[in-house]
């Protein structure tokens, strides 16, 4: 409980800001200021909240979304660090892919839907493909930096006693995902809207809650869980 | 010092950058020696190329024309370990693993690296921050953790690139005197490059200047009144024997 207080004296104003923002909501909705057709109130909101949980909607939806989630990510990281990698060693490729990417990557990731039906087969893989695509592209876009940030002098100190081939590579790359997972944090909340948006869910102000308070979750989790993993990351990612 | 027999020999060393399609001379024909045990300064202003020589000697970097020959006598151990100027230590790893990362890669076994690391911290006074990151420690600290990185390695020449030049004078100072102690205790070869003419002086059983001829006529005026005073010293002295 005394946990819990300290906590609260740090951190209140994230806490409240919603709240608050919630109690204005029910106000503005209860007199009428917002149409209640368009905002409905968040304790109606809420009441229907608890009947998707009670019929077992919501729980499976969220489900879902998670699954495809990590599928989508785990795809993105794979080739995005695979080819940021590539693109941070070598110059000819950087030059080449850079205007290619610089063109893609503003293109929202709904409308890559029809194409990845094509490639891949449609449904359940084409979504988590076309989830991954906007993720690919952030994801190799920090690694290219990453890798084009490594600091000289720690490679060459490396070298120097004595790594050499693959040590050597993973002390490169250590780096760089290292960073990744730094990028990655602030961006899983995007990802989950996503994802959210492609499955075009009813129920929109419902699973808008839910969809908020997890992407908070995921994004603030992983940002506590960081400085445990990598109690480093400070000297290397964030000037 | 002439006595004892060479360690590190450097004979016309030459080194060429290409640089926008035009060659850049940083070194020219540079000959010297380090003998064993010694505490040899190179001293140059900057671009002088007194860190691309101790490169060269490092084998980080390769010299255009001439040669470079370190004596080895001890089979197994490394011919060089340099000390960084801004410390280059890796910093994802604890102080003990960046102190055991070359004994790492040589396939040292745990136990020896470990052994070796408290031995090395304890020389430099970190035993404390063994456990440690890099950014948790101060300049002066980070540069310790340097020295005992390049030491644990046990080399047969210790190279190091103005490891206090990013220090405040009062680190500096402690950490001069902490130089000079660790040389005392292991008696290894030092190469030690420098911009500080007071600092080489301070350090260097001898010192090797790098750079333009006003450079070398600036030092020889240094060194005359320095001869001025030393005489005048001994000739009062000797007055006050005979009084």
């Amino acid at each position: 409980m005394r946990a819990l207080g300290r906590w609260l004296t740090e951190h209140w104003i994230a806490v409240g800001s919603p709240l608050l923002l919630l109690v204005a909501w029910e106000w503005a909705s209860a007199t009428g200021l917002l149409r209640e057709a368009f905002f409905p109130r968040p304790s109606t909101i809420a009441a229907h909240l608890r009947q998707l949980a009670a019929d077992g909607t919501l729980w499976g939806h969220t489900a879902m979304t998670l699954i495809r989630i990590g599928w989508a990510f785990a795809l993105a990281a794979v080739l995005g660090v695979s080819v940021g990698l590539a693109m941070g060693l070598w110059r000819r490729l950087r030059d080449g892919l850079d205007p290619v990417f610089a063109v893609i990557y503003p293109i929202p990731s709904v409308l890559f839907l029809p194409f990845v039906s094509f490639l891949v087969p449609p449904g359940e893989i084409a979504l988590v493909v076309t989830t991954a695509v906007t993720s690919f592209f952030l994801i190799a876009f920090t690694t290219t930096q990453g890798v084009r940030q490594i600091d000289r002098l720690v490679v060459e100190a490396a070298v120097h006693y004595g790594a050499r081939g693959w040590r050597l590579f993973a002390t490169v790359l250590i780096v760089v995902v290292a960073v990744e997972i730094v990028a990655a944090s602030r961006g899983l909340g995007a990802l989950l809207w996503l994802s959210w948006q492609i499955l075009k869910i009813e129920d929109m102000y419902a699973t808008f809650f839910v969809i908020a308070f997890l992407g908070a979750l995921l994004s603030y989790g992983l940002a506590a869980f960081r400085a445990r993993l990598l109690p480093w990351i400070q000297d290397v990612a964030e000037p | 010092m002439s006595t004892r027999p060479p360690k590190v020999v450097v004979s016309e060393v030459s080194v060429t950058f290409e640089s926008h399609g035009r060659s850049v001379l940083a070194l020219d024909r540079i000959s010297l020696q380090a003998h064993a045990g010694e505490f040899l300064c190179i001293v140059g202003p900057s671009g002088s190329g007194k860190s691309t020589l101790l490169r060269v000697v490092a084998g980080l970097l390769r010299q255009s024309a001439g040669a470079v020959r370190i004596e080895a006598d001890r089979p197994g151990t490394p011919l060089t370990a340099m000390v960084f100027q801004e410390h280059a230590l890796l910093p994802w790893r604890t102080v003990r693993d960046n102190v055991t990362f070359g004994l790492e890669n040589r396939g040292v076994p745990r136990a020896e690296r470990d052994a070796r690391a408290r031995e090395m911290l304890a020389m430099v006074g970190l035993t404390r921050f063994a456990r440690h990151y890099p950014h948790q420690l101060s300049g002066g600290m980070k540069q310790r953790v340097g020295i005992a990185r390049a030491l644990a390695n046990d080399p047969e020449v210790l190279l190091m690139d103005e490891p206090l030049a990013a220090l405040d004078a009062q680190t500096r100072t402690i950490m001069q005197e902490e130089l000079l102690r660790i040389w005392a205790t292991l008696g290894k070869t030092v190469v030690y490059v420098t911009h500080s003419l007071e600092e080489a002086l301070l350090l260097g059983d001898r010192i090797v200047l790098l750079g333009s001829p006003a450079y070398g006529a600036l030092l020889e005026k240094i060194w005359s009144q320095l001869r001025e005073e030393v005489v005048r010293a001994m000739a009062e002295d000797r007055r006050g024997e005979r009084a």
